[in-house]
């Protein structure tokens, strides 16, 4: 193991100094930092070209500025951005910092989504909801990154924005989406005719229910959950969890995620004050709020733990991954609470979807302000960055899911009488997401350096939008550390997904 | 029983928590989430302001000079019309002598830094210190020694060439990164009057320019006492003006530091509020790289362009549908997105709530022929035959459809756009019509073309045709790519001309070496009315006559239009020099690029000239009623 990974680093680090060494040459080819003087019209446009060539020795050869470059690179200094003067580190900071917000909720979305719907389309492998789901997933593979986002800009803020000046649904409206969504669930499902009318039937009902509670409780001006909405979801989430982790027949962890739902729910009101007091202390921020997820967690898994029992783990594994959906319900609450305020002020003018930009500018407020701000800008852009990668995990999980339910170990499971969700979930399910271990990371990899043109559509200052930039003024060692870092993270998403791969599935010896 | 017992803890954990909770209730009402509630005008621009000081040569871009025109006044500025008109609030110039050429300043009582410093002859001292360049020092060769260590050396053509230059010497090297030709003109130290507040400049020669040509940069004060670590900004101005008279290079070195790198702007607003000081309407109050910068109008300010908006917002937005977008979604009240039919087009469907102007921008198209290179232009392939080579000229430029190219390219998106007929003014300005009565292009080129005029100067001539004539301009650049069909299907109609395309991605340096091509077509950006600007492209020699055009008398006319200070003269000069470019062949200008601009109908007062600070010249004339959220309005309604 030692030696694969010391040779796999060695072999990386030979590929990053001879990738630069090919970069640095190609960036130098392609730009031209005399560009903006040659058409100017200064009487001392000769000094200033003179003056350019000096500073940024533009008469030595390539070669030799490239072993500069990489003597200061090698030693820490990262450079400089001639065009503004600004050390390349410190916008660098600023730009993976703005790309991580990004890229996360948008990856993990398009993970949690892509990998879920891919595994009901594999497990209903040539049905009308397999058939729905690849031509879905090829469209939204095939359409164009900057088209979606026009497209989401119009429909998804502006005309969003417009509904909300008179938010009314049409009851046709209503029946026509109650319709569909009966249509996908009674398919996602399967079964008999029986079946299907019933799921079908009772997926229409919620909608309608749901889409006339928003109606008639105004519900799109004033969006909440609410004890109310929030004891109905807490309840589900602990139903649904349970269903997928242990099953309902285990009663133990039914019981440690219905606690856990009913404390979510008392602890609700206490909550309210509990963030008040954390923002009057001005410690109200991610880390306390990620602190609480934690808290969450533990407190779940320590609800199962005193179910105790011969099976503990999976009550308090239950426990834990019910807590965490209940207490982020919690706190997208107190987001949605401060959404009146936030619609009312004079510079969002009742327009809360944003379509540029991280931030509405001159919008000063506490953490929940800035926490739903955060959440109007970053909608759009990670919608639209999510629906391309969901496209591809979908297709990436639907066929490894195919591939492992037809394994003999499956049947074998089968055969010894397991429910049918034991073999899903932990036979067939487990072993399918081997083959995504080695994708996600890189595909990571690949949105961190590559949401140049989604980042610059909406106007987001992260690492693509930067290396554009900075190609399009002919400014070096901006572009470089670019391509330095994605290559970089390129080489070490490789080592590790060759790593997880090889502890995953023990077939696979990296010593080989 | 067990389960029993975790309900039970369960419950004594909330009903404790509830307990502990109402000792104190918080008030959450609607008051509480601290959110702004004063607003006003955003504007979107293609790039983001970073750097305070707009002279430096990292700062020297117009989205640091626009928001620095928002925040300070200036001695003049340019008008609708692209008169240059003096700012009186804030000082008041006078030439005191043609001969020698001697400027004076004076600023008024008023006129004064956002911290209470008076804003002084000395603030542009400065200016003159920084951009005349003559108080930069030598400058050295980056070099290493054998341990690999960085040392400098001295230049070459210096008395010490190759030596290592000593410490001290390094340390007292005084270096401002920008250097104006124009403002070195001044050689002589300006003198400034007993009260500090006028200041006389002397030109070395006389200078047509002048009056566009020296203005107030960063302040002077600020500088001074932080290059110089002196606490009093009237102490700080002081040892600055005995460093400039002086030439303490000891003193200068830091100050020349820290106007190259002192006023650039990391991620937020700078701690020390002396690093964005405002002299006029508005003063900076928040700043996110990347994203926007706030600017509020300041209560104490009392010049003339008192603005009525309360606060300008500048918000960084590149791509074009997507500033039209946000335009829509209300996040952008103003923008001036790059002009094309497709912008022109989302922008007029948006109704009634938005307003477009289309007109023209700081750019003009033309087309060069080369004079030396061996090509069908220059006599030398007619054995020096001078007559034969401007016969090819003259027929060539007949022949190229300028009123084609307008109609179908540019007037779709400006359907007011005119062919351009002169080579030096730009439409709309003082001398334009002036110039083009004058300089005959519309009757030896004209708009309807010249196809029998063409073919008789060729056959007349004797030259074998069709001629080959290699162009070179962008080829990524669609609009230029459209031009050049338009060009080449009327120049090789009647088999006059044939055209070798030699359009490529890096035609702005290949412009340099005219061997690769007989004719250029691209866009030259106009940044003032200055007169004299033009001298560059065609003087002989000039940095950007490319075609290696040489003409005596057009030389003598620069000569002395740099000396002419008179606007009636320069117009005369202008118009002569034009009237032979005409006639030479020089070659033939196009049009105005086009500009689009589209903003909130309930912004009103915007009216953009062609030239820098184009949208914002006369911001202090918006007004707008965009001050209240939507329930504010009917209240006041």
């Amino acid at each position: 193991m030692l030696t694969f990974i010391v040779r796999r680093v060695l072999i990386g680090i030979g590929i990053l100094f001879v990738s630069s060494l090919i970069m640095y040459v190609l960036v130098d080819f392609t730009i031209d930092p005399l560009e903006d003087l040659r058409l100017s019209t200064d009487p001392s446009k000769d000094l200033q070209i003179e003056q350019r060539i000096e500073l940024l020795n533009l008469n030595d050869p390539v070669l030799l500025r490239y072993l500069w470059w990489l003597g200061a690179f090698v030693t820490g200094d990262l450079g400089t951005a001639w065009t503004t003067g600004r050390d390349v580190a410190d916008i660098l900071a600023a730009a993976i910092v703005s790309t991580v917000q990004l890229v996360t909720a948008a990856t993990v979305l398009a993970i949690f989504l892509g990998i879920a719907v891919g595994i009901v389309s594999a497990l209903r492998q040539y049905t009308t909801f397999d058939y729905l789901i690849t031509f879905l997933s090829f469209l939204l593979y095939s359409l164009p990154s900057f088209w979606i986002a026009v497209l989401l800009k119009q429909w998804g803020a502006i005309g969003y924005n417009d509904f909300l000046r008179d938010p009314v649904i049409a009851i046709p409206v209503i029946l026509g989406i109650a319709l569909v969504m009966g249509l996908v669930w009674s398919l996602a499902f399967g079964g008999d005719v029986r079946r299907r009318l019933t799921v079908g039937a009772s997926a229409a009902g919620v909608t309608i229910a749901v889409l006339l509670y928003i109606q008639l409780t105004d519900w799109w001006s004033q969006p909440n959950i609410g004890p109310v909405l929030l004891a109905v979801s807490s309840l589900a989430i602990a139903l649904g969890v349970t269903t997928l982790s242990s099953g309902l027949r285990n009663r133990r962890a039914l019981y440690t995620s219905l606690t856990v739902a009913v404390l979510g729910i008392a602890l609700w009101y206490p909550m309210q004050f509990g963030f008040y007091y954390l923002g009057a202390w001005g410690v109200m921020n991610w880390a306390t709020a990620l602190g609480l997820g934690v808290l969450a967690a533990l407190v779940g898994a320590g609800v199962g733990l005193l179910f105790r029992g011969p099976d503990w783990r999976i009550s308090a594994r239950t426990g834990a991954l019910t807590a965490v959906p209940v207490a982020t319900l919690i706190f997208i609450d107190r987001v949605m609470q401060v959404w009146d305020d936030y619609m009312a002020s004079n510079i969002i003018r009742g327009r809360p979807i944003a379509t540029i930009g991280d931030r509405t500018p001159n919008l000063e407020g506490d953490f929940w302000v800035t926490t739903l701000d955060q959440y109007t800008h970053l909608l759009l852009p990670t919608i639209s960055l999510m629906l391309l990668s969901f496209a591809g995990y979908t297709r990436y999980a639907r066929g490894s899911m195919l591939e492992v339910m037809n394994q003999d170990y499956i049947r074998t499971a089968r055969a010894k009488g397991l429910t049918e969700r034991t073999v899903v979930m932990r036979h067939g399910f487990r072993n399918s997401l081997i083959p995504m271990a080695t994708i996600v990371p890189i595909d990571i990899i690949t949105l961190i350096g590559g949401a140049i043109i989604t980042e610059n559509i909406f106007n987001r200052p992260g690492m693509g939008q930067m290396f554009l930039r900075h190609l399009d003024e002919n400014d070096i060692e901006p572009v470089m550390a670019y391509l330095i870092i994605v290559a970089f993270l390129a080489i070490v998403a490789n080592i590790v997904a060759d790593l997880i791969y090889a502890v995953l599935d023990p077939r696979i010896r990296v010593n080989a | 029983m067990k389960i029993r017992r975790i309900t039970a803890v369960a419950a004594t954990l909330a009903a404790s928590a509830l307990v502990l909770s109402a000792c104190d209730t918080p008030d959450t009402s609607s008051t509480d989430s601290g959110l702004d509630t004063g607003t006003a005008v955003t504007v979107g621009w293609n790039q983001g302001f970073y750097e305070y000081n707009e002279d430096s040569a990292t700062g020297n871009a117009t989205a640091n000079a626009n928001i620095r025109y928002l925040m300070n006044d200036y001695v003049n500025y340019y008008d609708g019309d692209l008169n240059l008109v003096p700012n009186e609030s804030f000082a008041s110039y006078q030439v005191t002598s043609e001969d020698p050429l001697t400027v004076e300043y004076t600023f008024t009582d008023d006129a004064s830094w956002s911290d209470g410093t008076p804003v002084d002859a000395t603030d542009m001292l400065l200016s003159w210190v920084a951009l005349s360049g003559h108080f930069n020092t030598a400058e050295f060769v980056q070099s290493f020694d054998d341990e690999g260590n960085v040392v400098w050396l001295y230049p070459e053509d210096s008395e010490n060439a190759g030596e290592e230059v000593p410490q001290e010497e390094i340390e007292n090297n005084v270096f401002f990164n920008f250097t104006s030709g124009n403002i070195g003109l001044i050689e002589e130290t300006p003198t400034i009057s007993e009260d500090g507040k006028t200041i006389t400049f002397v030109y070395s020669q006389p200078f047509a320019d002048w009056e566009d040509n020296l203005d107030v940069g960063v302040p002077a004060h600020v500088v001074a006492m932080h290059a110089l670590d002196i606490e009093d900004p009237q102490e700080a101005k002081d040892a600055f003006v005995d460093a400039v008279v002086n030439n303490d290079a000891e003193a200068l070195a830091p100050i020349s530091d820290f106007w190259n790198n002192g006023f650039a702007f990391g991620d937020t607003l700078p701690e020390d509020e002396s690093l964005y000081l405002s002299s006029g309407p508005y003063i900076m109050t928040d700043f996110v790289r990347d994203q926007y910068v706030t600017l509020e109008a300041r209560e104490d300010y009392t010049g003339d362009h008192q603005p009525q908006i309360e606060t300008i917002t500048v918000r960084y937005s590149e791509d074009p549908m997507a500033q039209v977008q946000a335009l829509e979604n209300g996040e952008l009240d103003l923008i001036s997105p790059q002009a094309s039919a497709d912008t022109l087009q989302a922008l007029e469907a948006l109704g009634g709530d938005f307003d477009v102007i289309t007109d023209d921008a700081a750019v003009y198209e033309h087309v060069d022929l080369m004079f030396t290179n061996d090509g069908p232009f220059d006599p030398a392939t007619y054995d020096g035959d001078e007559e034969t080579a401007l016969a090819v000229r003259q027929a060539f430029l007949k022949l190229i459809p300028r009123q084609d190219i307008v109609d179908r390219i540019i007037s779709p998106l400006n359907p007011e756009a005119n062919v351009r007929s002169s080579y030096t003014a730009i439409p709309g300005s003082p001398n334009y019509d002036q110039i083009v009565g004058a300089n005959g292009m519309d009757e030896l080129f004209p708009l309807e073309l010249d196809r029998e005029g063409a073919a008789q100067l060729l056959e007349d001539a004797g030259v074998e045709t069709p001629i080959q004539v290699r162009v070179l301009t962008a080829a990524e650049n669609v609009r230029r790519q459209e031009q050049l069909a338009l060009i080449t299907e009327s120049v090789q109609q009647d088999g006059l001309f044939e055209i070798i395309d030699e359009s490529s991605g890096e035609w702005g340096s290949l412009l340099a070496d005219p061997s690769g091509y007989d004719a250029s077509m691209f866009g030259w950006q106009s940044t003032s009315t200055a007169v004299s600007e033009s001298a560059a492209n065609f003087e002989t020699g000039g940095g950007n006559n490319f075609g290696d055009f040489r003409d005596e008398r057009v030389d003598e006319l620069y000569d002395e239009l740099a000396v002419t200070t008179d606007a009636a003269r320069q117009a005369e000069i202008l118009a002569e020099v034009e009237t032979i470019l005409v006639e030479q062949g020089f070659g033939v200008t196009l049009y105005q690029h086009p500009g689009v601009h589209g903003f909130n109908a309930r912004l009103q007062g915007v009216d953009p000239i062609s030239i820098s600070p184009t949208i914002f010249w006369n911001f202090w004339e918006w007004e707008t009623d965009l001050t209240g959220d939507e329930d504010g309005e009917d209240a006041e309604s």
